[in-house]
This record gives C-alpha cells, structure tokens and sequence, in this order.
C-alpha cells in the first residue's frame, strides 16, 4: 500500500477568509495523543462479549440517551393542551373502567383493599411495561433517516422509550400516592420493596423490547402483534385480579410469566406492606439479567444491518 | 500511525423480491429468491495519522456504502475495519435533526448524536449559533426554518466537532457559495491541526486541493490509489470515455485532425503553475494542405462553464498545414487561470468551417504557484508615484 506525501496545496477557498475564531485544538492535543480508543469492526455476529463492548459504548453516549428521552417527553406533549396530565389520563380511565366492571358487574377477591386502589397499584408497572414495549419497537422504524445517515448505538432508541415510560410511571406514582391517602391505605417500609420489583419489570421490558425492535427492523408482523398480545397479556398477569383467585392446580403454570408473579409482588408490597419472597425475587432478577443479556447481544449482532433493512 | 485500516473489506446487499401477496407463501424457492449485489469487494487500505484521502468514482462505485461502513452506520459483509481515535461522519448534516424541537434543541440533540456531550456542547453553544447565522430563529421550531438554515444550521453543529478523524460525504454539494467556501475553510483548517480525513465528492477540484491521496472506487473495487492528481486524471478519462472524443480515434476521412495534446512548462515537462509559463503541444495529421488553419484549446470549469480558450485565430500567425503529422505549438506566457483541474476540448477550423472538434479530450491539472485570490491570476505592477 503506498501513500504518495505530494505536497498538498491547502489553498484557503476566496472570500471569507476565516471571519469566525473558531479554532481547533493542535493535534499533539496531550488528552487526545494518550487515550485514542481503538475500535475494531467486524461482520457481526453473535457474541455475549458484545454485551460488554456494547455497554462501553453505551456509557460514551449516555449524554444521547438523556437528551433523547427527555425529548421524547417533550415531543409527546408538545401541541397537545393537556400536556404532561396525559400521563395519568390512560392509568385513571383504565381505572376507572376495570372498577365499574369488577365492583359493580361483577366481583374479585382484593384481599380487603378497596378496588381502584388495588388494580391502579398493579396498572401502574403494567402500562409502563406494555407501552414501553409497544413504543420502543416502532422507535427504530419511525425515523428511518437517523438509522441510515447516522451513527450511535441504537439500542438508545428502544431505551429512550423506556425511559420516557419510567417518568410517566413516576408521575402516576403521584396519583397511587394520593389515592392511597384518600383510602386510608398505610404505609410501610416494606414498600421499598417495590422499587427492586419495578427495576425487574423494567429489565423484562428492555430485554423484549431491545429482542424484538430488532425483530421488528425485519418483519413489521411485529409491530402490528405488539398491541394485542399486550390486550391478552394484560389479562394474563394478575392487572384486574388477584393470584389468589387463579385455581391453585393452574398456579404453577400461571406463574411462569415472571412479569405475572412480579406484578403482584409490587400490588402487594405497595397496598398490603407484604414482602416478596426472597428466592422468588431471586430466581426472576436471574431470569432478568440473563434476558436481558442475550436480548442485548441479539441486538447489537443485528445492529450491523439495520440500516440495511429499515 | 495508521488511523483507519481496511482489510479485505467487502459489502453484500441482499435486494429482496419485493412482494406482499400471499402468493409468495406457496412459491417459496422460486419468488421469493432474493438477489446479491457485492457493493464493494476485497477493499484493503490505510489511512496515516494527519492524512487526507478522496474517494472518487461514478455513482454506485461503492463511495457511500464505503463510508457507512467506516462510520458503524452498516457493518461489512467480510473483512474488518480499525480504526484509532475519535471518528465523525458527515453523511448528511441536517438528517438527526427533530423538525417539532427548536434550534436550541436540536443542537443538544444532534450534537449528542455525533458523539458530544452536554457540557461540551452547552459550552460550544453560543459559538455554533453565532457561525450558523440563524440568530433570533434560534428558538423557532425547525419545521419552521428555510432549507437553507436547515442546512446551515447542521454544518455548524458540525464544525464545532473535535474528531481525530472526520468522515465527509458530499457535505458541499448543499448550500449556496458562500457556504461551501466556508465548508472548504473549516476542513482545510481541520486539515492544518493534523486531523485525519475521508473525504468522498464529486468535486473533483475540492479533493484535488484538500487531499493528499485518493483512491478510484470502481464498481465496489478500488481501481488505482496514488496522489489526487494521478487518480483524478484516470477518473475524468474513465468518466468521460462514452462521452468525449477520446484522441485515439482517428477518421482518415477527414481533412485534419487533433491526435494529442500535452501541458508542460520551460521549467518541468508535465506541470504548469497559476502565473507562470505555460506550453501545450498539440499534435494533428492532416490529409491534404491546409492553408489557414484556426486551432483552439478550450479549458472548461469542472462545472462545464468555458474558463478561457486560447485561439490563433485573430491575433495568432496564419499556421499552414502540409500533409501528414506534426505538433504545433502554443504559448502563454504568465498562466492566468488559478489551479484546478480543466476539461480540454480541441478544435481545428479552416476558412470558418469546422474540420475537427475533439470535445473533452483531456484535462489540464494547475498546481499553485503565484499567489491568486478570485478567479485569475492577473500579471501587474505596483509603484509609489510622488507628487
């Protein structure tokens, strides 16, 4: 390989010579010369070492992701005269309904708590779960243009969802915490446990949503599933009922949606001050990290195409 | 250092048989068959640390997807890619941005794609603003902005990168004049702080005078890689092979014609420089005696306006032409046009009647040489005149 050094005439371009003191910092630049990172592609593949890789990556751009889910809230509301009111409308009309049909057309065992209170405190952690989902996997689709002109990890895409699905969850919290005050419902420390429960829910959904938005890139069935199987889900895992009142010969089939067991451990630390029980909570952050790895490693050995087939 | 090294890269496109109906679930194997496209094969190369390359070539040569590629925007098919330092791509400067976010926004935004961080761009902000010269719109929603600022406002975000290796993809081709001297302004400063640099045009003129290598990208492989003005020749003789007269066809049906042409000056044999001496052979076969032959060289901008064009016709001798070859001679003393590279046509006329019109035949390169700001180098004299 030979690079001919001719001299090259740096001719500056007439006019406008230079107006801006715009300057660049001198190549010799100390904090560049030692740390160039080196970076090596490859034909993707299937690896879990991307995991980590990807992460490094990952934590570079942390900056992208905040800007962009704050952007993602900011976009949402934008235009609309709601505003940000529109992130307790959808929990309080579910609410609202699920009452109406579970208190008055027909009953369900809650254990002595009063009904909103007990189907809010479980559709809280399901809205974000199911719209989070349902919103990440369109996210790589819908702007095409930043796939194919751009670079950065694309996973912020699917996870600027997410997080914009964790401040709408946080600001519904608000209402729980109101309703709660309004019922008389008291508080224990064991609510606390609510947070590493909600942190799990949070991994199950970026593990499917990170698996599938790639899925997604591929075959648009998945997009247009995505809503139903959340409509049938929702009636899958203990939102409107209680476990208790699954028939105990269907329990163990029942529970091996984790989101199902992880769902009613949060109704139950927040309104009834219960505590998990450890192994179960144990055995589903396993589960958790575990997913979310491959989900993330299937990702990022997809990544390489989807500018390709967006 | 090497900064960006490819090895043995190559790219396949998969173009699908694009069908929906339901048909193609029991023609499977036959419809649904999907066809192959290698975009690029086999490329291998290196970058050095501080230097400039160009990639020319024709559309679909494989420049864009070769950029994709160094960018991680597409991953290779085969092959593998290092790269050393901090990169920054420039495939198009306004694509990232959020037509519904405001100027200010989508600075934050865009500069964060390309690899910023807040702090650096909060502190860059006023800077990118004050260069982009959207001013007071700054607050505006873009939706709401000119496809000018637009443009402006995405290269000025741009600019105020500090990449080890910067990645430019047609960048000039938008925007007005100005624009693209200042474009040309911050690479060429990019370019003096020792930044590495890819840079893939169709202004030939632009890799020309930023570049110190470049390599010809034909059909997905690299057909030559040497100094810009050598690779730049062969691409121009290559793009315009179909349409030009190319000098070796030759007709004995007509009475005279060119047969080549060669650029030198008294001081080297295969350069000429803005404001100095410039000599052009042109060689022809005639059929018969010509008594007044009229010759022109015609030297065109790359963007195909006429630059200037050299005659005997008025002020030249009356050159008589006997049968058979022979070379005449041209000579300009102070070479006035600034450097670049120009199309050439050539034309013998007699009596006002054309006999032969040789049009893109060949391509003068002009290196620097007196210094030239505008379009010509105009030879003149200064003096204190005291009253």
């Amino acid at each position: 390989m030979t690079s001919e050094n001719a001299a090259a005439p740096v001719v500056a371009p007439p006019g406008d010579a230079g107006a801006e003191n715009l300057s660049w910092t001198p190549a010799g630049d100390q904090s560049k010369a030692t740390a160039r990172p080196i970076k090596v592609i490859g034909p993707p593949a299937f690896s879990l070492r991307t995991v980590f890789t990807g992460i490094r990556t990952l934590i570079q751009y942390s900056d992208l992701l905040y800007t962009l889910s704050v952007f993602r809230l900011h976009v949402r509301y934008k235009q609309s005269f709601l505003g940000w009111a529109w992130a307790v409308v959808q929990p309080l009309a579910l609410m609202g309904i699920y009452t109406f049909i579970f208190s008055h057309v027909t009953t369900v065992a809650t254990g002595g708590a009063p009904y909103p209170i007990f189907v809010f405190s479980a559709l809280l952690p399901w809205i974000f779960f199911s719209s989070s989902i349902t919103n990440s996997i369109q996210g790589l689709v819908t702007y095409p243009n930043l796939l194919t002109k751009m670079y950065f990890p694309r996973e912020i895409i699917p996870l600027s969802y997410l997080a914009a699905g964790l401040a709408d969850f946080l600001i519904a919290s608000l209402i729980l915490a109101g309703l709660m005050v309004h019922y008389g419902v008291a508080l224990t420390w064991n609510v606390l446990y609510a947070i590493p429960i909600f942190l799990l829910i949070a991994g199950f959904a970026s593990a499917i949503a990170l698996f599938f938005s790639a899925v997604h890139v591929r075959f648009r069935d998945v997009g247009l599933a995505m809503p139903f199987v959340m409509q049938i889900w929702v009636f899958a895992a203990p939102v409107v009922y209680s476990v208790q009142s699954v028939p105990v010969r269907l329990r163990r089939i029942y529970l091996l949606d984790p989101v199902a067991g992880l769902i009613e451990n949060f109704r139950r630390a927040v309104i009834y001050g219960t505590a998990p029980d450890p192994a179960a909570l144990a055995i589903s952050a396993a589960m958790a990290i575990v997913s979310l790895a491959l989900a993330y490693a299937y990702f990022k050995s997809s990544e390489g195409a989807m500018a390709d087939l967006v | 250092m090497i900064d960006l090294k490819l090895d043995h890269v190559s790219k396949k496109y998969n173009i699908p048989a694009s069908s929906n109906s339901p048909k193609r679930w029991y023609k499977r194997g036959f419809a649904r068959r999907s066809s192959e496209m290698w975009a690029l094969r086999d490329i291998s190369f290196e970058v050095k640390e501080g230097g400039a390359l160009g990639i020319v070539g024709h559309n679909g040569a494989g420049k864009t997807t070769l950029l994709k590629l160094l960018s991680s925007i597409t991953a290779p098919t085969r092959g593998q890619i290092t790269i050393r330092g901090r990169l920054a791509a420039l495939v198009e400067v306004s694509s990232g941005f959020h037509p519904e976010l405001t100027g200010r926004e989508n600075i934050f935004l865009h500069g964060a794609m390309l690899g910023m961080r807040r702090a650096e761009i909060t502190r860059k902000m006023s800077s990118i603003v004050e260069f982009s010269g959207v001013g007071q719109y700054i607050e505006v929603p873009v939706k709401r902005y000119s496809s000018g600022m637009y443009v402006r406002l995405g290269f000025s975000i741009a600019a105020h990168l500090d990449p080890d290796i910067l990645l430019l993809d047609e960048v000039l081709a938008v925007g007005d004049v100005a624009f693209q001297a200042r474009c040309l302004d911050r690479i060429g400063e990019l370019r003096k702080a020792g930044r590495t640099i890819v840079f893939v045009s169709h202004d030939l003129a632009a890799v020309y005078h930023l570049c110190d290598r470049a390599i010809l990208l034909a059909r997905g492989q690299i057909l030559s890689d040497g100094t810009p003005r050598a690779v730049i020749d062969q691409y121009q003789r290559m793009a315009f092979a179909g349409q030009g007269t190319s000098l070796d066809q030759l007709d004995p049906q007509k009475l005279a014609e060119c047969t080549s042409i060669s650029f030198s000056s008294p001081e080297s044999s295969d350069s000429v420089r803005t404001g100095y001496p410039m000599i052009a052979r042109l060689g022809y076969r005639a059929a018969q005696s010509i008594p007044g032959a009229v010759f022109r060289i015609s030297l065109y901008w790359p963007s195909g306006y006429l630059c200037a064009q050299f005659t005997n016709e008025a002020s030249g001798p009356r050159l008589s032409l006997e049968p058979g070859t022979g070379t005449i001679q041209f000579q300009c003393p102070v070479l006035p046009v600034v450097p670049g590279l120009y199309r050439i046509d050539l034309s013998i006329e007699s009596n006002g009647c054309e006999i032969d019109l040789r049009q893109r035949c060949a391509s003068l390169c002009v290196d620097s040489g007196r210094p030239a700001q505008g379009d010509f180098y105009i030879e003149n004299q200064w003096t204190v005149v005291r009253s």
